[in-house]
């Protein structure tokens, strides 16, 4: 297991028989299991996913990059030398730091066997076995959909592998890699996967990655898959919670910062309102303003005309919503019309929740109604010359 | 993914591989590392500006230099202090007028940075017969010149042959330890016959000192043996090469370390040469596992090593590696109102010194800012016309290093292209094409949201190694580019400064609070403590302590008068003001330009200058008062009408800190009409309380300019002639470095002559040093009709790692120029030294049970210096907060046979020269004169100054 290095392309099978046409897939082949992977998460936005077999942990890197994902897990024989190049890459970056997800995500990599059963496992959105089972000999695959389908039961199961009806078209006649214990038909894999996922009340589509050349369409894609979706009328039984049993172990694990997280949350609040501000205050320094009981107040509406703002119906929005004003030398943006913006509006939902926020971070007015900052800074006092 | 390698089709055009490279200077030899990011980030904040000559305080070394330009002369000094010291009090902005924004560097890390990784990384040291031929006693039977066409030369293959072992040796190798390690095994002290016994000095005062080193206790005692390891085909990327390297972990052992090229063992392995199997992807690579080497306990080699093992330590500890050092993000603190967030962090470096190894650890700090690009691009978006100011955004973007979170990587903004946007398509290095806003989507699942912002470019990181490779530009979206260090906004924001400043000066109590923390962690962390049981190390957990000297406070003559500087604020402020200056100009033909708004200012400043010179003895006539409007145009103008041969001295009053009003006015006065020159901001007359302290500043710093002198102090020293040398490197602009070079005129040290070298970035100064050298000893045999007997240099500006080539170049260079000046047998003397500004050493004074920061004056040449050099450090200015950073001086050539205490005396004593402050600065005078005229030149004239204003101090 573990083994979805496997093939850039097809390239390296057939290195040593140079005669025949090399079939190139573009792009990759593998790139093209894993987007077929990121489309399915798109679509179904999965909570909690798996990957079993996560080899060398590109799929989990790449999946780490979707908001909707909280838990992400890869299990594979051999986690055991988890590199420093995969350390690096799953754990947060700096970037995670100063733009933190808005939900939670916690990486975790096990070192496990897709035939050993974890309770940890039990409950996900979303498993996937990209090029898994042709690793597995007779006596695991017969094991592998009472694990996977019967005892974790995810929502959804994703199963690639080889379809041997391709295979003709490689020079090399062989499995496609070394460790494969056997290659399927189409024919096969469909039986196998359409029994299983009758037995466990699962149904499934077949579909594949990598089309065949022009002339060659009768032996089917590549990389043949299976998605099977659990059928959800029946799905309840499966609730009785299973004993706590922890049979892998884990080899690496991490937490990424999210606006979960107060200080985050405060953190980009802050900014979005600095930078919702900062637009209004340039506005309002150049436009034509008014006095009005002792406040400067902009004749127009002091909506910002770029960045920012999207729709019309964001700028009516705004327009509509209390003006800022300026008493002396301080500029304040009533918190009402902060919220208005669509990028701060995303963060917090509401003017109260938005105060008590903006109060343990920045300057409000006495009232708490408006933020509070100073008329002119560095920039405008030296470039708005007016 | 990857799309950079796509998008730079697109750009084919835009690299010229000609101009990129010229830029590069700055870089430290080592490559990739994010130098960028570093300096952009922590370096912005926690290593600042160098400008400020006077102490900072010690993470906060940064901020000291908030304000940069020192022209205004009148601010500056005081402005300094403020920073420097803590600020507090002393009447805010009394002393500190900020006075002309104009000079201030734009990018001031980055400059900062530039140059003191200044020049390229030392070529291979040369055979050692040629060597001892240049060093000695010029065995070349004719001049310089050849000698210095030949270096050339040598250099030039030496060069290449030098790219070449780069690119041999690891990345690791060179990316964190290669400079500092090239330094530490020169061996300079060989021919330094006078110290063989001791480099140790016995004037002034004994005092008890802690330093931020803690001992080694105990370390490997038997030997290692050292592995090449080899790679088919050749992987770059390090941490690739230590992942292949794993997947051997049973043959190699728990116990290993791996520096990217090499590994070291405890044990031997069966066979000298081994060849093994790692899989790649699909891909098979095959590594050579080969025997080089057993190392003793005690090689040096064996040090490098265990850095990397204590790196990995770091890394265990949970500490978040960015770029070159460690941070504790769980201790991070938020500045939401500034849209900052610091972390905390620690640089450490264990090295053998004089008697023992140990581990140096100092607090660091890395600034995370909360703005992209496109927030900055916009922010200068004229709200009404909707048109980028595009002038100002180049302004302020280019240069400066940004930060793309997708992959966590740092690019250095080359230019911006206004034409395409996100929606513009570029190839993928499949070939396909694609919008930037698709391929954020599709690869990273981020959206791009303002689809017609502009473009960065980025021309790629510069690598020595890969100078014939093309360069790639990238296009990168500013939506997506986070900013990183201090922007000059935000060093103008005094808010900003104030609460990094807060955080980030640590004075020494804190300072070491910090690190018994970091040694707390290794001891107690069990996995830590594993790793080191495997190598037998440990470390103390105490401060290293040992007993410094506290010299004598400097005794300052001033006309008829004499003082001492301050023992503890090593300062003579009060006193400089209140009688006459040593040399004075009468001011007798002068101009004050003044936007017409600005008269106020303008006259208030004239009346406060009224009433100050003549305390300080300077005779002023009335200034003509002309009237300007606020562009540069209107000044060139107006100077070029009313500036005459007679004009000694031109007033300017600005509005406001434009810099390029600024550069302008400099350029104009220093180039085509040379005229010593005062900028003033207006704002900073405003206040009526600081106004008298700002016009004996500026009435001080004038009559400097004119080639007046403000005191003197007795040097000890007789016919010889001071020469400071420093260097700016403006990476921004990717120009040419400049090399200021600053010699002394007469036998007090009064008086100055200044030179600059403009070099193509990378090139070692040699050829300039020449010219130099001659002219200003020509200069100084017209004044004193006889040439100086000895000739003292000191070096600042010397990236690590350049030691060596110092020693092969600009030591000889001068020897050969001072041979074809001199007669022959005329025993004409010179002493060379290295000054270090950035250095990591602390130190320390217990009192009242409290650490603090030792006196001025207090001098290091135990325990922490090297044995192998003739070193010492000295703590030379004051500080208020944070913990003073002392300076690192190496003598690396003395033929004039200096004792440690004349040496050590000299040195302190020239800290004292720097007329732009009554006080005393981190380095030798010379130093920071060349460092002034470096800076003005480099940032604004960017030409040649006029010979005419060559004696004057025209750029403090």
């Amino acid at each position: 297991m573990g083994e979805n290095k496997e093939c850039n392309s097809m390239v390296d099978n057939c290195e040593e028989v140079p005669t025949k046409e090399v079939i190139e897939f573009r792009p990759p082949l593998y790139k093209q299991r894993y987007f077929f992977v990121k489309n399915l998460v798109q679509q179904h936005k999965p909570k909690k996913v798996a990957d079993l077999g996560f080899g060398d942990a590109t799929l989990i890197w790449m999946l780490k990059y979707h908001h909707c994902i909280e838990h992400l897990v890869g299990v594979d024989t051999y986690a055991g030398s988890t590199s420093q190049w995969e350390i690096s890459n799953l754990s947060p970056s700096v970037g995670d730091y100063l733009v933190p997800r808005d939900l939670d995500l916690t990486i975790t990599l096990y070192r496990g066997s897709a035939v050993q059963k974890d309770s940890r496992l039990v409950g996900f959105d979303l498993m996937t076995c990209i090029e898994l089972i042709e690793h597995l000999d007779s006596e695991d695959l017969a094991k592998f959909p009472e694990v996977v389908f019967g005892y974790y039961s995810p929502r959804i199961i994703i199963i690639s592998t080889p379809n041997s009806e391709f295979n003709p078209l490689f020079p090399a006649s062989t499995f496609r890699h070394l460790d494969h214990k056997f290659e399927w038909n189409r024919m096969q894999f469909q039986t196998w996967a359409s029994d299983v996922a009758n037995l466990y009340n699962y149904s499934v589509e077949f579909t594949g990655v990598g089309s065949p050349p022009a002339g060659a369409e009768h032996v089917g894609y590549c990389t043949q898959i299976g998605v099977f979706q659990k059928n959800e009328a029946k799905a309840t039984e499966s609730c009785i919670s299973t004993p706590e049993e922890h049979v892998y172990e884990t080899v690496f694990t991490t937490a990424y910062p999210s606006l979960q997280e107060k200080k985050n949350l405060l953190l980009v609040l802050s900014a979005e309102v600095l930078r919702a501000s900062n637009s209004m205050r340039l506005r309002f320094i150049v436009d034509p303003k008014k006095k009005v009981n002792g406040r400067l107040v902009p004749e127009d509406s002091c909506v910002p005309r770029y960045g920012l703002i999207v729709t019309d119906a964001q700028r009516a929005q705004i327009e509509s919503s209390p003006k800022p004003y300026c008493v002396g030398k301080k500029f304040y943006v009533p918190l009402e019309r902060l919220i208005t913006f669509p990028k701060v509006n995303r963060l917090v939902d509401s003017v109260e929740r938005l105060r008590s926020l903006l109060s343990e971070a920045l300057k409000l007015n006495r009232d708490q109604s408006a933020l509070q900052v100073d008329l002119h800074d560095h920039y405008s006092r030296t470039m708005l010359s007016y | 993914m990857r799309g950079k390698s796509g998008v730079t089709h697109l750009l084919g055009t835009l690299g010229h591989p000609g101009t990129e490279r010229t830029s590069r200077k700055g870089r430290s030899p080592a490559p990739p590392r994010p130098a960028p990011p570093r300096r952009g980030w922590d370096c912005g904040a926690a290593r600042g500006g160098r400008g400020c000559p006077r102490g900072r305080g010690g993470a906060g070394r940064g901020l000291g230099r908030a304000r940069g330009p020192e022209d205004p002369p009148a601010g500056r000094p005081a402005a300094r202090r403020r920073l420097g010291r803590g600020g507090a009090g002393r009447g805010g902005r009394a002393g500190g007028p900020d006075v002309t924004g104009p000079s201030a560097p734009p990018r001031r890390g980055c400059c900062s940075r530039a140059r003191e990784r200044a020049p390229p990384p030392p070529p291979p040291p040369p055979p050692p017969g040629r060597e001892r031929s240049a060093r000695g006693h010029g065995l070349g039977p004719r001049g310089g010149g050849h000698a210095a066409e030949a270096a050339a030369h040598c250099q030039e293959g030496e060069e290449l042959q030098l790219a070449t072992r780069l690119r041999a040796t690891s990345l690791k190798e060179r990316k964190h330890f290669g400079g500092i390690f090239r330094d530490h095994v020169v061996d300079t002290r060989q021919y330094l016959e006078h110290v063989r016994e001791s480099t140790t000095g016995t004037l002034g005062r004994p005092v008890k000192l802690f330093t931020n080193h803690f001992r080694v206790t105990s370390r490997p005692q038997q030997v290692t043996y050292k592995y090449n390891i080899d790679y088919m085909p050749d992987i770059e990327d390090g941490k690739v090469r230590s992942e292949l390297l794993l997947q051997h972990k049973a043959f190699i052992g728990e116990c290993h370390i791996f520096d990217g090229s090499s590994l070291l063992l405890p044990h031997k392995l069966l066979l000298p040469k081994t060849e093994l199997v790692s899989l790649l992807k699909n891909q098979v690579v095959k590594l050579t596992i080969e025997f080089i080497s057993e190392l003793s306990p005690n090689s040096p080699d064996c040090l490098r090593y265990y850095n990397i093992l204590f790196r990995r330590i770091l890394k265990q500890m949970n500490l978040k590696q960015v770029g070159r050092n460690y941070y504790n993000k769980q201790e991070a603190t938020e500045f939401f109102n500034h849209k900052l967030v610091i972390w905390p962090g620690y640089v450490t470096s264990i090295l053998e010194y004089e008697t023992s190894i140990t581990l140096c650890a100092d607090v660091n700090h890395k600034l995370l800012r909360m703005q992209t690009a496109y927030d900055l691009i916009t922010g200068l978006r004229d709200p009404q016309t909707r048109k980028e100011d595009v002038e100002q955004v180049s302004k302020e973007l280019i240069g400066s290093i940004v930060f793309t979170l997708y992959n966590n990587k740092t690019y250095r903004v080359d230019a911006i292209n206004w034409e395409d946007n996100p929606r513009t398509k570029f190839k993928k290095s499949g070939g396909a094409e694609i919008t930037f806003v698709d391929y954020y989507r599709e690869q990273y699942n981020t959206e791009v949201t303002d689809l017609t912002q502009p473009l960065l470019i980025s021309k790629g990181k510069w690598k020595k190694s890969q100078q014939d490779t093309p360069h790639k530009p990238i296009m990168l979206v500013p939506e997506l580019c986070y900013l990183t260090g201090l922007s000059d906004k935000m060093r103008k924001d005094y808010r900003v400064m104030r609460d990094l400043a807060l955080h980030m000066r640590l004075d020494p109590e804190r300072r070491q609070h910090e690190l018994r923390k970091l040694m707390n962690t290794i001891q107690t962390n069990r996995e830590v403590q594993r790793e080191l049981q495997l190598w037998d190390l440990k470390f103390d957990t105490n401060f290293v302590s040992f007993s410094g000297r506290i010299l004598k406070e400097v005794r300052i003559f001033q006309g008829r008068r004499a003082f001492d500087s301050h023992p503890q604020f090593a300062d003579w402020s009060r006193e400089t003001r209140s009688g006459p200056l040593l040399n004075v100009k009468s001011l007798d033909h002068w101009l004050i330009l003044y936007p017409t708004r600005n008269y106020g200012a303008a006259s208030s400043l004239v009346q406060s200058l009224r009433k100050v010179t003549p305390t300080m003895g300077i005779a002023m006539r009335e200034a003509k008062m002309l009237e300007v409007s606020d562009t540069v145009q209107s000044y060139t103008t107006v100077l070029e009408n009313h500036v005459s041969s007679k004009t000694q001295m031109v007033l300017c009053v600005l509005s406001s800190e434009k810099k390029d009003l600024y550069d302008g006015i400099k350029q104009y006065l220093c180039v085509k009409c040379p005229t010593p020159s005062q900028c003033v901001v207006a704002r900073t007359l405003d206040k009526p309380q600081t106004l008298m302290t700002i016009a004996t500043k500026i009435a001080q710093q004038m009559n400097c300019k004119m080639g007046g002198a403000l005191w003197k102090v007795e040097t000890g020293l007789q016919n010889a002639m001071c020469i400071g040398i420093d260097c700016f490197h403006d990476i921004v602009n990717r120009r040419k470095s400049i090399a200021g070079f600053v010699s002394s005129i007469n036998q007090e040290l009064t008086q100055w002559f200044s030179q600059c070298i403009f070099q193509e970035s990378g090139q070692e100064l040699v050829n300039g040093l020449k010219t130099c050298l001659e002219a200003a000893l020509k200069l100084w045999c017209k004044h004193n009709q006889f040439l100086p007997q000895a000739i003292i240099v000191y070096r600042d500006g010397v990236g690590d790692g350049q030691l060596q080539a110092l020693m092969d170049h600009e030591v000889p260079q001068i020897e050969s120029s001072l041979r074809s000046v001199y007669p022959k047998d005329s025993g004409v003397k010179l002493t060379f030294i290295v000054v270090k500004k950035r250095i990591n050493t602390r130190f320390f004074v217990e009192s009242q049970g409290r650490l603090q920061n030792p006196l001025p004056g207090t001098v290091i040449d135990v325990e922490v210096t090297k044995r192998q050099w003739y070193d010492f450090f000295i703590v030379s200015q004051s500080v208020k907060d944070g913990t003073v950073t002392p300076t690192h001086y190496n003598v690396i050539h003395d033929t004039v046979c200096f004792t440690p205490d004349r040496i050590q005396y000299l040195t302190y004593r020239l800290c004292h020269m720097y007329y732009n402050l009554p006080g005393v600065i981190r380095v030798p005078a010379p130093c920071h004169y060349a460092h002034k005229l470096a800076y003005l030149v480099g940032q604004s004239i960017h030409q040649e100054p006029h010979h005419s204003l060559a004696s004057r101090l025209f750029y403090l």
